[in-house]
This record gives structure tokens, C-alpha cells and sequence, in this order.
């Protein structure tokens, strides 16, 4: 759901001025969370999420897409601005280098994908964990992404892009089956993590290792 | 660093490059989500406002060819781990006791 130049008209400002508010609290998460411990799955995930970003999954109607990874993030980082900030990162460059979201429209895919993402992911795992690990890491993520696309849906119709109600029913459409593809991705790479680094995990998904045997 | 940490970094980034060079060959060409949404919306193409270096993950003069892609994706994965390890790496020191 990378928004291109164009599409916001003249209210890309907006999300420009809400993604630098948030990027600061990311980096103030960033010095108070960060530490030799961390940093490497911080690394590893960020170039995880960037080439998987790329992996489009066909869906139905002739459609595609691919993980976002913001709820990924949050949930093993215990925090929504750590997804902000491996979030910005990586829509920096791809904005930057690869073409890939308009360097105009870049505040409202950070907005979207990473803080949205990243509090839907955090909030909505946290809210449901009590369902079992998997399916609310699933339902989180799963949710992030949904969420983000309506966000996105509801921001174009603001700036006339999208008529309201025919763009918030495609996106919602495209979306809760893309959802499905980020719900499924989130579960594995947190179970591949809890294989191989348990200790890297944090304790409200490491448990969740066990469950997953099962 | 600790080597566990190191080898952790070398397997994770050994998946991203795989990643990376399937992605040319596997990846469904189809529309996302919010480029199929805006079609059926009549939605007309914008030209991007800073012209990219390498567009759509492909290196100019050879988009047809995947291997241009796995090349971009390539170096896209590692300049990513590259930036997040620095980035993280000058924070979090801040946060040290000023023992430097």
C-alpha cells in the first residue's frame, strides 16, 4: 500500500509533519531500548522486512501484495516505535532509491504502515494475547495491516483521490486477504526466532514457542 | 560482538539474500492492493517527484532482466542492515555513561 507522489494532492504535508513527530519518539525509544543485546535482531529484521516487501503474493481479482512487517516489529521489540522506526527506514530507501512510494507521500506511508501498523500490531496483540500466542500474533498482524489499508483508504478520500465508501470497501477488500499473508509471515518468523534465539524473544511471545510444537 | 550475535546476523541476512533473489522470479507482477483499488477508481497515474535511481527495483537499461532486480534487492537488503546497525549502534552509545 505504498501511496505514490500525487495521490494526497495537497495534504501530503500533513502526514510529513505526523511522520518527523513520530520518528523523534522512535528515536527516543531507540536510545532508551537499544543495546548490544538487540541491536543485530533489530538489524536482521529491517533487511528481513525490506526484501520480503518485495516478495508480492498473488490474491484474487488479479491483485498482489506483500507483508508490511510493522506489527512483526512491535511485537518482539514489546514496542509500537520500535516499528515506527525500522518502518521509516526502510520507506526511506525504498522511497529514495527504489522508486517504490512517492518521496511527497512518504509521511503518510510511515504514518500508515509504520505507526499504524506498529500500534494495531502492538495494541492488538497485547489486548488478545490471552487467546493463546499464536492466533493473537496472527489476529494482530493480521489487523495492522487491515487497519493501515483503511487508514490509507480514508486519507485519499480526504484528499479527493478515492471516492470514500468504493475506496475504503476495495482497500478493505484487497486487504483483509493480504492481512492473511502478514498474519501467517509474523507467526513463522516469531517461532523461527523462538527456535534458534529463544533469549531474543521477549516474555509475553517467548512461551509461545512450546504451543507451537504442539 | 559475540559470535552467537554474529552468526545470527550472518543466517538472518543469508535469508533476506534469498529472499532477494527469488523475488525477481517469484513475485507476482500483479497490481497491490492500492494500485488494483485506484484502477478500478479511475484513478489516473501521477510521474514520481524525485526520479529514483533504480526504479521499481531494476536496473536501468536491463528491466527485463531478473537478475537486475536479485542485483537491486541484493543491495537494497544489505544497505538496509547496514543503516539500522549504524543508526542503532550512535543511539544507543548516547545512552552509555559517558565513559568516552
Amino acid at each position: 500500500m505504498h501511496v505514490p507522489d500525487g495521490f494526497l494532492g495537497w495534504t501530503w504535508p500533513i502526514y510529513w509533519i505526523i511522520a518527523i513527530i513520530v520518528l523523534a519518539y522512535s528515536l527516543k525509544w531507540a536510545r532508551e531500548n537499544l543495546d548490544e543485546r538487540n541491536i543485530p535482531l533489530l538489524a536482521v529484521l529491517a533487511a528481513g522486512i525490506f526484501a520480503i516487501q518485495a516478495m508480492n503474493v498473488p490474491i484474487p481479482w488479479g491483485t498482489s501484495g506483500h507483508m508490511v512487517g510493522a506489527a512483526l516489529i512491535a511485537i518482539i521489540f514489546v514496542s509500537p516505535w520500535a516499528a515506527v522506526l525500522v518502518l521509516s527506514i526502510v520507506l526511506i530507501l525504498q522511497g529514495l532509491i527504489f522508486g517504490d512510494g512517492g518521496m511527497t507521500a512518504l509521511g503518510a506511508n510511515i504514518v500508515n504502515m509504520g505507526l499504524i501498523g506498529g500500534f494495531v500490531g502492538f495494541y492488538g496483540y497485547k489486548s488478545i494475547k490471552g487467546i493463546g500466542k499464536v492466533p493473537a500474533i496472527f489476529i494482530a498482524a493480521w489487523a495492522a495491516t487491515f487497519l493501515a489499508s483503511i487508514a490509507c483508504a480514508i486519507e485519499l478520500a480526504i484528499a479527493g483521490t478515492f471516492p470514500l465508501v468504493a475506496g475504503v470497501a476495495s482497500m478493505a477488500l484487497y486487504h483483509a486477504v493480504i492481512g492473511v499473508i502478514e498474519g501467517v509471515i509474523t507467526v513463522v518468523v516469531i517461532m523461527g526466532i523462538g527456535r534458534v534465539r529463544p533469549d531474543l524473544l521477549p516474555e509475553w511471545v517467548s512461551s509461545q514457542k512450546q504451543e507451537a510444537v504442539e | 560482538m559475540k559470535t552467537t550475535d554474529r552468526n545470527f546476523i550472518i543466517g538472518g541476512l543469508v535469508i533476506a539474500i534469498i529472499i532477494a533473489i527469488l523475488a525477481p522470479f517469484l513475485a507476482s507482477s500483479n497490481p497491490d492492493g492500492l494500485e488494483s483499488a485506484a484502477e478500478s477508481l479511475g484513478v489516473p497515474e501521477f510521474d514520481a517527484v524525485i526520479q529514483s535511481p533504480l526504479p521499481d527495483y531494476a536496473i536501468p537499461g536491463m528491466e527485463d532482466n531478473p537478475w537486475g532486480g536479485v542485483v537491486a534487492l541484493i543491495g537494497g537488503t544489505v544497505l538496509v542492515l547496514l543503516v539500522v546497525l549504524g543508526l542503532a549502534k550512535v543511539l544507543a552509545k548516547k545512552k552509555g555513561n559517558n565513559q568516552e
